[in-house]
């Protein structure tokens, strides 16, 4: 497994993770600012810490998980092909939108330093949401700002697996670093649904409240509802990373799907750098989003029947205080794992290894280690894609108008469909969308074969059974293919519709019996486009030639008041 | 490739999964409240947006008495058609479907007899997002047999809630055919049976009934006993020790003989059907393979004694305790000096017989680990299974493609006989065998997806994709033409009978339920301005020549009802192709000159013409009045 210093591993310096938990923990006990900022003089980095809240109502909003659509303030946080849009804790959104005004104040007078967002407790989400949205403006045009670093310490779950899909797509996850105590309960709170702990939370949150009577009080957790809460999340827990489990293990058994009809799964998933912290000052380093959900409910797991329930269940508030002062001593002694080569897990725990040791502290079982291992599937079936020759295959030579060429249209299509299909599921890897090879491939597909399927439909005529080809007809592989393009290239959206020419035209054509009133935006607006598309060599000039139903259609349809002025004359000969 | 079986064992953490999860202990509080409370009823339970519903345990005693214990079909005794879905399987000369007569009988009770419990399953099912049925013992059989209603009643209802069936310690209920049935529609997910290790009652079945209904009486009021007073530490009531070795014995050596059959040579012997779970003290372990479960209900139950047989059938409230309490623990440290294997599929094996409750020095381990393998996904994962279906598909379509051009090629062939005669009709030429070859070939892939399908080897979600649904669509259309035209060819009416009833192959009554099933936008009607390019009914060529024969027949028959009821389809048939024809909905081969079709509708209206200047007994037709 890869070694080092955690500072150099996870490109943040020791010093500067101190530094951050101090302001964190100071930002804790100061809940009235919107955040604290700390900027030592000459120093390169300027540490913003956000403060936690301890009102129900600031961690869950409604019913159930407290979701809802990220939309327009994180554009990047979606998925491409598929545009599914993510889900973030609706309340954590909230809170972060109060306090955006004077961020971005603070934010201009950094200068030329790194920012670093810090926040302890349910300070995290907003860390994490400054630094994404602080990401988000970077891609702006004419800015080229430092990237900016995230450190978190016992954060509740922020976001859905829309959040670890796109970040890793956009090289962003590793701006992300998240420190858990190994038995801290609130990184899993997130994991029930509101509705099972709506009794217990307040206590149990004025437990971690300065402000509170009940701040580290014993007789809070002592109680015998702390160690319900305890159980009861961690129950949520155990279903939610079992599920996984299952799905990554490849389990098709259909009692699987039909019992998620009748129970509610957490939408949050983790995303970024997790290093679990143990009292001994173990560092067990973990970046793949999987396994570091495995881990969330397999740390809590109790070593024994005999094993005293009530005190791990106090151990699991009380391990939500300790970072400043846990993290000085365990960054001193530098016991650090990274678990990478998942695949290669030790299973028994006998064995004597730097990574056994640290396994066995975290306490994971054969059982554990086993839900480890099949987290590493993911890359597994990149290569996969690989190896069936997909790649190899999509190398269209030349356009041959025999049969055979159909052949390799239609064989191609199917191929294609399977990667679209893959990613619908999120199987392949999550920057797949990214990589310039594919989406140059797509696009070539795309231009080639897509007008010939327009052709075809039109031929026979499918208009008439399911409607026009743009909004029934088109094939997955071709919008996926568009989305690439226009997302790699930061175009907007639909305006790299350039292998769509045909249908445009065959539905101009027929449609309100050609007539050039009632159109006549429709036409000004496709003229533009097609003027761009040729201007840009996107679309070959051969669609002007006299022959071509295109110019049929405009030299018989369209007034010849309305040729003279458009801005396709300048291709147009004669 | 090779083929490669998955590297991990699912079925424990599958175990795992549902015991973290509410709807054990949820369903299983209830089935005890309905014991306890409602002893020949059931009771019900919303939680959230899910109901529960449980049967008692406590059923009248008759439904295991040996009079009515018998394996019928069901068919027979469902007069009613609340499992109308189920009746076409096992047609033919496959074993029907068979339930325990008594057990259904016990159903139909509730069903029929009871106004209350109909109207209430109405109801829930408008209200409920998701519906739990629950049973303990015998209530568990009802429960299946609800669900199954449920399931099959599926397409009368709007707004179906999913069903979920949970037993603990429920007898079997039918026949393998059942089991086969069940997977065959996708539903073997739905149901769930919990089985305590030892439990003697979902082996009961095993053993033919005249057997052991002496003693089962006795247990049977010892049981009931139990279930309904809980509290009680001595019931006073015992059953002597005789009688439960005897019994224990007689069931065991029946669960060994049903441990050697093979899949398909037990046609009149029960079966267990979907998935259980098999609890033990040290855990749980989920199994959906019929075979794994058939030998697993024999293995575990072989470790037990006479005496925790009858026990364990009360023990299910500490077994489901105990397997959601488990989750917990950190159990499986395996420390067992190097015999731990290093591969995570051996590994994963080695929890799960844990779980069994069965050490890895217990002389049955390897036979229990046998059959834990036994359960394992075969071949590839689903997922690769379906990219390689993708590729089978793209390298048929050119089969599809050839026969898509010899129609076009029939339908303007100067002899104006269109594509279905051309077929029927066909000599030896290079081309027509060609066709005929690639009909076969295509056949051969959509049997070989079909049979994938209900072995549980692709994806969860396949029948969502559009692409496979819009696929098997335009194949039914373009090629069942050409099947019917073989089967009519080749003379298959006159043997078998009419192809629509008789001959018509299973796969396309599959797709015609895909079809019907895909997700439907708002499909605008239009109109079409030219006929379709396939006709929009694959089985119209069928009921050309149905019309075909009666229109032969009118011509001799003299009987006057016979006479009448054929016009009435003539004439049915009749109307049904001209709103085809009118709406464009044929291809243009229906409609050429010299098609079946065409001189079909010449004969019937030279007939018609004829009949109008001799009116007939049947003249009230022709005048658009309907003989009875």
């Amino acid at each position: 497994m890869a070694g080092g210093r955690l500072g150099e591993n996870i490109g943040m310096r020791e010093e500067l993770i101190k530094k951050a938990s101090s302001l964190a923990m100071k930002a804790h006990r100061s809940p009235g600012k919107p955040f604290l900022s700390e900027k030592s003089r000459g120093s390169p980095e300027i540490i913003i810490a956000f403060p936690g809240s301890w009102s129900v109502g600031d961690w869950f909003s409604g019913r159930s998980f407290g979701e809802t659509k990220v939309d327009n303030l994180f554009p990047s946080v979606r998925s491409i092909g598929n545009d599914e849009v993510g889900l973030a804790n609706e309340a954590f959104i909230r809170r972060f939108k109060e306090i955006l005004r004077s961020l971005e104040n603070e934010v201009k007078k950094a200068e030329r330093r790194q920012i670093i967002f810090a926040g302890h407790s349910s300070g995290g989400p907003i860390a994490i949401l400054a630094t994404l949205w602080f990401l988000e403006e970077s891609l702006k045009p004419n800015s080229s700002p430092i990237p900016p670093l995230c450190v978190t310490f016992g954060s509740p779950l922020t976001g859905d697996r829309m959040f670890p899909h796109a970040l890793r797509r956009e090289s962003w996850a590793h701006y992300f670093i998240h420190f858990v105590m190994k038995y801290d309960i609130v990184p899993r709170i997130m994991l029930s649904p509101f509705s099972s702990i709506e009794r217990e939370l307040a206590t149990i949150l004025s437990f971690f409240n300065p402000k509170s009577a009940n701040f580290e009080q014993q007789s809070i957790g002592r109680d015998n509802m702390t160690l319900n809460f305890f159980m009861i999340v961690m129950r949520n827990a155990s279903s939610l990373a079992s599920h996984a489990a299952c799905n990554l293990m490849g389990c098709t058994n259909l009692l699987l799907e039909t019992v998620t009809n009748f129970i509610e799964l957490s939408p949050y998933r983790p995303f970024g750098t997790y290093i679990f912290c143990t009292r001994n000052g173990e560092l067990v380093v973990v970046k793949n989003p999987d396994a570091v959900l495995q881990l969330l409910f397999y740390c809590l797991q109790l070593s024994s029947e005999a094993e005293d329930k009530a005190l791990v269940a106090y151990t699991s508030l009380q391990e939500h205080l300790v970072y400043e002062r846990e993290l000085q001593e365990s960054l001193e002694m530098q016991n650090v794992v990274y678990l990478d080569l998942l695949e290669e897990l030790p299973l028994s725990s006998d064995v004597s290894s730097s990574i056994n040791r640290a396994l066995n502290e975290l306490g994971l079982s054969t059982r554990a280690r086993l839900c480890l291992r099949c987290c590493w599937r993911e890359y597994k079936t990149g290569c996969e894609v690989r190896q069936i020759g997909y790649y190899d295959a999509f190398k269209l030579q030349k356009e041959d108008r025999d049969f055979h060429a159909n052949v390799a249209r239609l064989e191609l299509a199917g191929m294609w469909d399977e990667i679209i299909e893959m990613l619908r599921r999120y199987e392949l890897p999550d920057g797949f969308e990214c990589r310039k090879e594919w989406i140059k491939l797509g696009t070539n597909y795309r231009r080639l074969v897509e007008p010939l399927d327009i052709a075809n439909y039109y031929r026979h005529l499918k208009n008439e059974d399911t409607g026009p080809y743009l909004i029934k007809g088109r094939p997955k592989r071709y919008k996926y293919t568009q989305k690439w393009r226009e997302h790699a290239e930061r175009l907007s959206i639909g305006s790299g519709s350039e292998s769509c020419f045909w249908a445009e035209v065959e539905e101009l054509r027929t449609s309100n019996n050609g007539s050039f009133d009632a159109m006549e935006d429709r036409i000004l607006q496709f003229e533009q486009r097609v003027y761009r598309w040729v201007s840009a060599q996107e679309l070959g000039k051969d669609v002007f030639l006299d022959e071509a139903t295109f110019m049929k259609w405009w030299k018989k349809n369209l007034p010849s008041q309305h040729r003279e002025a458009s801005c396709l004359k300048k291709f147009i000969g004669g | 490739m090779e083929p490669e079986a998955s590297s991990f064992e699912s079925g424990e953490m599958l175990a795992t999964f549902l015991a973290s999860t509410p709807l054990l202990r949820e369903s299983w509080k209830l089935c005890d409240h309905a014991n306890t409370a409602a002893p020949r009823s059931y009771v019900t339970n919303r939680i959230g947006e899910v109901t529960y519903v449980a049967f008692s345990g406590v059923q009248m005693i008759s439904g295991l008495e040996s009079n009515c214990g018998n394996l019928k079909p069901l068919v027979d005794c469902d007069a009613k058609g609340f499992f109308r879905a189920l009746h076409r399987h096992g047609e033919g000369d496959q074993e029907p479907v068979k339930v325990h007569n008594g057990l259904l009988h016990l159903f139909l009770h509730y069903v029929i007899e009871n106004p209350n419990f109909y109207n209430q399953m109405c109801e829930i099912r408008q209200k409920s997002k998701s519906i739990v049925f629950t049973g303990h013992s015998i209530g568990g059989t009802i429960a299946s047999l609800s669900a199954l209603w449920l399931l099959c009643d599926h397409h009368s209802f709007p707004s179906t809630p999913s069903v979920l069936c949970i037993t603990f310690g429920s007898p079997l209920l039918g026949n393998e055919s059942l089991s086969r049935a069940i997977l065959q529609e996708r539903w073997a997910g739905n149901f769930f049976h919990v089985v305590a290790k030892n439990d003697i009652v979902p082996r009961l079945l095993f053993s033919p009934q005249a057997l052991i209904t002496p003693q089962l009486h006795s247990l049977l009021h010892f049981w009931h006993l139990f279930m309904t007073s809980p509290y009680l530490k001595d019931p006073g009531v015992d059953v002597p020790e005789n009688i439960i070795t005897e019994l224990f014995h007689a069931v065991l050596f029946c669960a060994e003989e049903m441990a050697k059959t093979r899949e398909g040579s037990a046609g009149s012997l029960f079966w267990p059907f979907g998935n259980y779970m098999f609890c033990t003290d040290e855990g749980a372990v989920c199994v959906d393979n019929t075979m794994a479960v058939l030998k697993l209900l024999h293995l575990m139950f072989a470790m037990g004694s006479a005496r925790s047989s009858i026990e364990d059938h009360l023990k299910y409230e500490s077994y489901v305790w105990e397997v959601s309490e488990q989750i917990s623990q950190r159990r499986g440290h395996m420390q067992m000096h190097g015999e731990l294997p290093e591969s995570s599929y051996e590994a994963g094996i080695t929890l799960a017989l844990q779980s069994s409750g069965i050490s890895t020095h217990d002389p049955i381990s390897g036979s229990v680990k046998d059959c834990l393998k036994m359960a394992r996904q075969m071949g590839r994962t689903p997922n690769l299974n379906s990219a390689n279906l993708a590729i089978g598909l793209s390298k048929i379509t050119p089969l599809r493609a050839q026969i898509e051009w010899y129609k076009a090629l029939c339908d303007e062939c100067d002899d104006q006989l269109g594509y279905y005669d051309t077929f029927k009709l066909r000599g030896a030429s290079k081309r027509d065998s060609k066709v005929n070859m690639n009909r076969i070939k295509l056949a051969r892939f959509w049997d070989d997806l079909i049979q994938m399908l209900e072995s549980n080897q692709l994806p969860h979600d396949f029948l969502k994709r559009e692409k496979w649904v819009n696929a098997s669509q335009f194949y039914k259309l373009l090629v069942e033409p050409l099947d019917i035209a073989e089967y009519y060819r080749s003379g298959m009416h006159r043997s078998k009978g009419h192809y629509l009833k008789h001959g018509r192959e299973r796969r396309y009554e599959i797709f015609d339920r895909w079809w019907k099933e895909r997700r439907v936008g708002e499909e605008e009607n239009k109109k079409r301005s030219k006929f379709a390019s396939l006709t929009q009914d694959s089985c119209f060529w069928a009921r050309v020549e149905e019309a075909r024969e009666s229109l032969d027949k009118v011509r001799s028959e003299s009987d006057a009802t016979k006479l009448c009821a054929l016009w009435e389809n003539i004439d049915a048939f009749e109307k049904y192709a001209r709103t085809m024809v009118e709406r464009k909905e044929v291809s243009r081969d229906v409609v050429a000159k010299n098609s079946s079709y065409s001189s079909w509708a010449e004969e019937w209206s030279v007939l018609k013409s004829q009949l109008k200047q001799f009116p007939s007994q049947c003249s009230g037709f022709l005048n658009g009045e309907v003989v009875p």
